[in-house]
């Protein structure tokens, strides 16, 4: 791994301009600690569209999701060792982040809603999440596991889904859910137990 | 150490639906526990797939945006190598609108240095900010710690003293004494109870009238005529007091005990008439 890490940094400064975007996340992150520009253009690149459309779920605000994906891109490009690779993956950390960040900005700004989370079933297919010229096997990965995701979710029952919805997206407690649902704290916190086992469940098997 | 928290909490904290004190409470867990930072990690892990359930539809991430970012990031211009891999040969073709342009955009320049100092300059405040209410939350998470801790300590040091008393009431070595009111307030009932194997001297008394703020009631001992002090002591709420002490060393003899109000932190001498006296003749010696 560290090899092919020596060997992507040096053909990137020397010798190939387009391998960047065949490298893993984690290679590219290793390369930003080097300030290496290039490596922060694909990342960008690779997943400003995410970053900002979770973003906008959270916010319903264009300016907002935009003010978060800046603040999240300009983070990482400060301060990139705030990622450390053995605790898990790039992108669980990317999410992480942004869904942090966004429901900050929620909170902060007391603008909680209570509203109804879109389906998170698109009736389209799903757009290209990487830019033209990323690698398309990179690309097709990632569009694998948001597929995994979905139809993970989709399997579960409605008022889990919802219950996991509101808290993720919604940034609301448990309490706030029970409130927003008219229903008892209790079965909110079961709710929401039940759907995160099957979906570790789910999630897990497609390994 | 706090208790290790659940797979459930995990979960909930992951998603971020605990409630606020909760949440603090398993943050303070985790940074402590290195098992339970691994279980929600690994929560945190399977939360944040939930991120990549959101559907990539127009409009995504302006273009604008990217340039605000690198801006912001402190990178005005993409690498050189970038640089030729997306535009090429086209550099060539705009090089003299580039010269043309050069005064325009060394003063253009000039302003988005500016601007990213000033966004730094607001992003370093925002952190700033950040780190003021991490340091709030910390300090009142202290306090409530402490004054949890300084209640547990107060609860457990009353239950030691009623074992002793329990003690001290079954011990052979112990005797007791009626406690009399010399104002005739009878509702006021009390006892002294002098353990000399444990050495201490309780007084336990109920309906005790509260008295007011800067006074106190002391305890004295009536050794041949000079009284000694014990100490001093409040009723709480409900007027009930079980205050004890340790015997003096070389009290030799004394024949009653009297109870006195006193200023706040006692007295040396007395300066009232007892409001309690007890017959102590004939017990511990």
């Amino acid at each position: 791994m560290h090899a092919e890490i020596a060997v992507g940094l040096h053909a990137g400064e020397g010798l190939a301009l387009d391998t960047h975007g065949t490298w893993t996340d984690e290679a590219l992150m290793l390369a930003i600690t080097l300030r290496d520009r290039t490596a922060f253009a694909t990342i960008y690149d690779r997943y400003a569209d995410l970053v900002y459309s979770t973003s906008l779920r959270i916010l319903a605000d264009t300016q907002l999701a935009e003010d978060v994906t800046q603040d999240v891109f300009v983070r990482l490009w400060n301060r990139p060792e705030t990622f450390v690779a053995e605790r898990g993956r790039f992108l669980s950390w990317l999410m992480s982040v942004s869904r942090n960040r966004a429901v900050d900005l929620l909170r902060a700004r007391g603008r909680r809603r209570a509203r109804e989370v879109e389906s998170l079933i698109p009736t389209e297919e799903y757009a290209a999440v990487v830019a033209p010229d990323e690698d398309p096997a990179h690309a097709a990965l990632l569009h694998e596991e948001q597929w995994q995701v979905r139809r993970a979710l989709k399997e579960l029952p409605d008022d889990q889904r919802r219950a996991l919805e509101l808290a993720y997206f919604g940034g609301l407690t448990q309490q706030e859910i029970a409130a927003t649902l008219h229903e008892p704290l209790g079965t909110i916190k079961t709710r929401i137990r039940l759907g995160m086992m099957k979906l570790r469940r789910a999630l897990e098997s497609e390994r | 150490m706090t208790p290790h928290i659940t797979q459930e909490q995990a979960d909930e904290y992951a998603i971020g639906s605990l409630e606020p004190e909760m949440e603090r409470v398993v943050a303070l867990h985790l940074a402590e526990c290195p098992a339970c930072r691994d279980v929600a990690r690994d929560s945190e892990r399977l939360a944040s797939r939930l991120g990549l359930s959101t559907p990539i539809t127009p409009p995504a991430a302006p273009a604008r945006l990217r340039r605000k970012v690198f801006t912001s990031a402190g990178i005005s211009r993409p690498s050189l190598h970038r640089r030729a891999y997306t535009y090429g040969r086209a550099i060539a073709g705009v090089a003299a609108a580039v010269v043309a342009l050069l005064a325009f955009t060394a003063m253009l320049g000039l302003r988005g240095q500016v601007n990213d100092l000033q966004e730094q300059n607001a992003a370093f405040q925002l952190e700033l900010d950040d780190f003021r209410s991490a340091r709030i939350e910390v300090a009142a998470l202290t306090d409530k710690v402490s004054e949890q801790a300084r209640a547990a300590a107060l609860a457990e040091a009353n239950a030691r003293q009623d074992r002793e008393l329990q003690v001290a009431l079954l011990s052979p070595d112990a005797t007791t004494a009626e406690v009399t009111s010399i104002t005739g307030d009878d509702r006021a009932v009390g006892r002294i109870v002098w353990d000399g194997a444990q050495n201490k001297l309780w007084f336990v008394a109920t309906n005790l009238e509260r008295l007011d703020y800067g006074k106190t009631y002391q305890i004295w001992v009536n050794n041949g005529g000079q009284y000694v002090p014990l100490g001093t002591f409040n009723a709480d709420a409900t007027g009930f007091i079980r205050y004890v002490t340790e015997i003096p060393e070389g009290l030799g003899g004394y024949d009653s005990a009297a109870v006195t109000i006193e200023k706040a932190g006692g007295s040396d001498q007395r300066t009232s008439a007892p409001v309690f006296v007890a017959n102590l003749e004939g017990i511990g010696r």
